[in-house]
């Protein structure tokens, strides 16, 4: 899982045919920790269908601003510049697969 | 971005799934800790299956003043130093969630998303998930100004308004939290005096940022395209509305207990019915901390109980020997 600056998002999301996910994260906070090795077993996981990179909002708060995030983690999906889907808080491995998955099927 | 990956995120390696175990214990939270630790030190061939949340709500918990030897400890300070106890002890853990728990052949088999476990005993210690009211603009703002976990998310709110919606331990703790950074609170509660710790209560309410709407429920949160930029309550005199940033709900928790509704009798709110305080409807089954209905939610209860439970499985195994 690659980290990337706030302002690449909108390059990063147009870049690819795939879905890509953006997780919004802090150090100091315990859900991403918790996140961090589900994310990561992903992206290889489903490395064919997404592109998981993560953001720090302390890094780049301007980046959290603009895209209306007001508590970590959180999870946008995009596809071809566009979010389609947000998750808020941990979410297990099995139910965050099987989510992201399901978006796939629907969108690619 | 340097991750620091705590203990709690350790896999053990161990093959999964391809072997009997005398116990499972389901959880990762201050009681399936507990119970691991005590496992692990009674030689129990068992595993942990912690997928949901490692350290569970206690890791969650910006400072906890009351478990005893700590006058403050960070919660996720606490549930790291526990796994790591367990873990030198020699506690086996898997990352991985359970699907489902049926009795087979006088043994419990255990599906997982990953594995299935056949074991003679089970601990439930999958705790409990904070619990939603349902009124309009909850869900649509969820992660735009509405939150269930003040520790994580009160950095947003920094010289912003907040609200808190509930009146027990969690929601005055994490008030308190929020103190730090808000710039005014309102704390909303459906009674006309908290049911928190009088210690922590008192500390509360007389807090210079901190407004009280006493006998008053969240009946709507509003907001724009960037989130929540108030809330409606009704209050003894009529609906009310409060210019707010932030909307954090401790209104309650429902136990994760839907993987053994067919092993376990549950009461009317889902925890499981406990006899004995770990012992349940059925002798193959204990129960420890948030995720039974023995009332007294805190980690110093959830460690007693995970240790009695794996006590007794340990009685049962040298009765059976």
């Amino acid at each position: 899982m690659r980290l990337i600056p706030g302002n690449t998002i909108a390059e990063e999301t147009k870049a690819t045919d795939k879905l890509t996910l953006i997780d919004f994260s802090a150090e100091w906070c315990g859900p991403c920790k918790m996140l961090h090795p589900v994310l990561t077993k992903l992206t290889t996981e489903l490395s064919d269908k997404i592109n998981i990179l993560t953001v720090d909002i302390d890094k780049d708060p301007a980046a959290a601003n603009q895209f209306g995030v007001r508590g970590v983690p959180t999870m946008i999906i995009f596809h071809g510049g566009k979010e389609i889907d947000r998750m808020v808080g941990f979410k297990d491995k099995a139910s965050l697969k099987r989510d992201l998955e399901a978006l796939a099927v629907g969108t690619l | 971005m340097s991750f620091n990956v705590s203990v709690g995120l350790v896999d053990s390696g161990v093959k999964k799934g391809e072997d009997s175990y005398q116990l499972v214990i389901a959880g990762g939270g201050p009681a399936a800790l507990s119970a691991a630790l005590y496992a692990a030190r009674y030689g129990i061939k068992h595993v942990v299956l912690e997928s949901w949340k490692p350290g569970g709500q206690a890791a969650l918990t910006a400072e906890i003043e009351n478990y005893p030897g700590f006058s403050l400890i960070a919660g996720s300070d606490l549930t790291d130093a526990m796994k790591k106890q367990a873990l030198q002890a020699g506690a086996v853990f898997h990352m991985e969630t359970v699907e489902t728990a049926v009795e087979k052949n006088d043994k419990i088999l255990v599906k997982t998303d990953s594995a299935e476990y056949t074991t003679d005993y089970l601990i439930i210690a999958t705790g409990a998930a904070p619990a939603t009211l349902g009124v309009p603009g909850e869900s649509k703002y969820y992660g735009r100004g509405v939150s269930f976990c003040a520790t994580c998310d009160a950095p947003f709110f920094k010289n912003k308004r907040a609200i808190v919606v509930g009146g027990g331990d969690s929601a005055v703790k994490e008030a308190l939290h929020l103190t730090h950074v808000v710039s005014e609170l309102g704390l909303v509660h459906r009674r006309d005096k908290l049911r928190a710790e009088p210690f922590l209560a008192t500390k509360l309410i007389e807090h210079k940022k901190v407004a009280t709407y006493w006998n008053s429920h969240l009946a709507e949160v509003v907001g724009d395209d960037m989130g929540v930029t108030g809330v409606v309550l009704d209050t003894p005199e009529g609906k009310k509305h409060i210019d707010t940033d932030g909307v954090f709900l401790y209104v309650g928790t429902i136990p994760a207990t839907e993987p053994f509704v067919s092993l376990v009798e549950l009461d009317k709110k889902k925890a499981v019915l406990t006899r004995n305080i770990v012992g349940t409807s059925n002798p193959r089954v204990f129960a420890a901390g948030d995720v039974t209905n023995n009332g007294f939610r805190q980690v110093v209860t959830a460690v007693s109980e995970g240790a009695r439970a794996s006590a007794a499985v340990f009685d049962l195994i040298q009765n059976e020997e």
